[in-house]
C-alpha cells in the first residue's frame, strides 16, 4: 500500500474496550451470479464463497464475507506487504472473472478501513448506535452483517468471543472513530 | 419504527431500508406513440391510496437488493414480501 496515511492514528482503550486500525489488509469485492463465477472464485480463493446470508467462511489466509446474494468481500487474515499496491490473488481473479465477463472483481483495500474491536463491551457499544439485533450475531462465530452504526454504513464480522472486525468507508472512518471514542467512554 | 423482513438478509430495522414507490408499473412498450398526457400518466401518476398498496423497497444499508412489499398504508402492517420479478398476489 503506497503512501498510505492512516485516518486513525491512535489506539483507544476505554472501559474494557480496545479499538485500533489494522492495516494494510487486502480487501477485494467480488460480484457475480453465474455458476461459473462461483467455481472460478472458489478455485482461486481455495474456498467456497458462503451462500448463506450473513455468514462468512475462512481459510488459513483469507476470509470471505457474504454481503448480498451476488456480492462478497474477501479480506486477507494477515497483514500484507506495505510497499506494493498489487496482489497476485487480485490479478488472478481479475483475469479469470472480470476479463471473461463472469462477474466483477474490485480492489477495495484503500476504500475500506478495518477496525479491530476487542473486549467484553463490544455489543453494548454497537447497541448504542445500531438498529441491528445482535443477539444471534454475537453467539455465532463468523457471522457477518451490513448495517448502520451511528448512521454510517458498516460491515461487521464476528471473529470470535469478544473480537470483532469492523469495516467502514475511509471517508467516514474518522467520524465513526470519534463517535466510538465518545460512546465507549459512557458505557 | 417497524421491522422489515428482507427476503435476503432476514429481519432488519426499517431504518436500513428506503421506499421506492409503487410497484408493478410497466414502462410503455412504444413511448414514442404516447400522447403527452399518457406519458405523464405513466411517469408521474401514482395511486397513493389509504389501504393495501403494492410497493417497491430497497435494503439500502444492507444487501442493497430491491424487493416488493404489500403494505397497509393506514396502519403500516406488512401483508407480504416477495422478490423482484415474482408475480404479485391477487389479493
Amino acid at each position: 500500500m503506497l503512501n498510505y496515511n492512516s485516518p486513525i492514528d491512535n489506539q483507544v482503550e476505554i472501559n474494557d474496550l480496545s479499538i485500533k486500525e489494522v492495516s494494510p489488509i487486502m480487501k477485494l469485492n467480488l460480484r457475480g451470479k453465474k455458476r461459473e463465477f462461483l467455481t472460478a472464485a472458489g478455485k482461486h480463493l481455495d474456498m467456497i464463497l458462503p451462500t448463506e446470508a450473513n455468514t462468512s467462511s475462512s481459510s488459513s489466509k483469507l476470509t470471505s464475507m457474504w454481503l448480498s446474494p451476488d456480492e462478497w468481500m474477501v479480506v486477507s487474515n494477515e497483514l500484507i506487504e506495505k510497499d506494493t499496491n498489487e496482489y497476485d490473488l487480485e490479478e488472478n481473479l481479475y483475469n479469470s472473472i472480470s476479463k471473461t465477463n463472469l462477474g466483477a472483481v474490485v480492489d477495495v483495500s484503500d476504500q475500506f478501513v478495518m477496525l479491530e474491536l476487542k473486549g467484553s463491551k463490544i455489543y453494548e457499544l454497537f447497541s448504542s448506535g445500531s438498529p441491528f439485533n445482535f443477539n444471534d450475531f454475537k453467539e455465532k462465530k463468523g457471522s457477518t452483517t451490513q448495517t448502520l452504526l451511528n448512521n454510517i454504513d458498516v460491515i461487521i464480522h464476528n471473529k470470535g468471543e469478544n473480537l470483532v472486525n469492523l469495516f467502514v468507508r475511509r471517508s467516514f472512518s474518522q467520524h465513526l472513530f470519534s463517535w466510538i471514542n465518545d460512546s465507549a467512554s459512557r458505557l | 419504527m417497524f421491522v422489515i423482513n428482507c427476503p435476503y438478509c432476514g429481519e432488519r430495522d426499517q431504518q436500513e431500508f428506503k421506499a421506492g414507490g409503487e410497484a408493478h408499473i410497466e414502462r410503455p412498450k412504444q413511448p414514442t406513440e404516447l400522447s403527452d398526457d399518457e406519458w405523464a400518466e405513466y411517469l408521474f401518476m401514482r395511486k397513493n391510496i389509504k389501504g393495501i398498496q403494492f410497493e417497491r423497497w430497497n435494503h439500502a444499508h444492507g444487501c442493497r437488493k430491491w424487493f416488493n412489499m404489500v403494505r397497509d398504508t393506514s396502519n403500516d402492517e406488512i401483508k407480504l414480501i416477495y422478490k423482484m420479478g415474482e408475480r404479485p398476489p391477487s389479493e
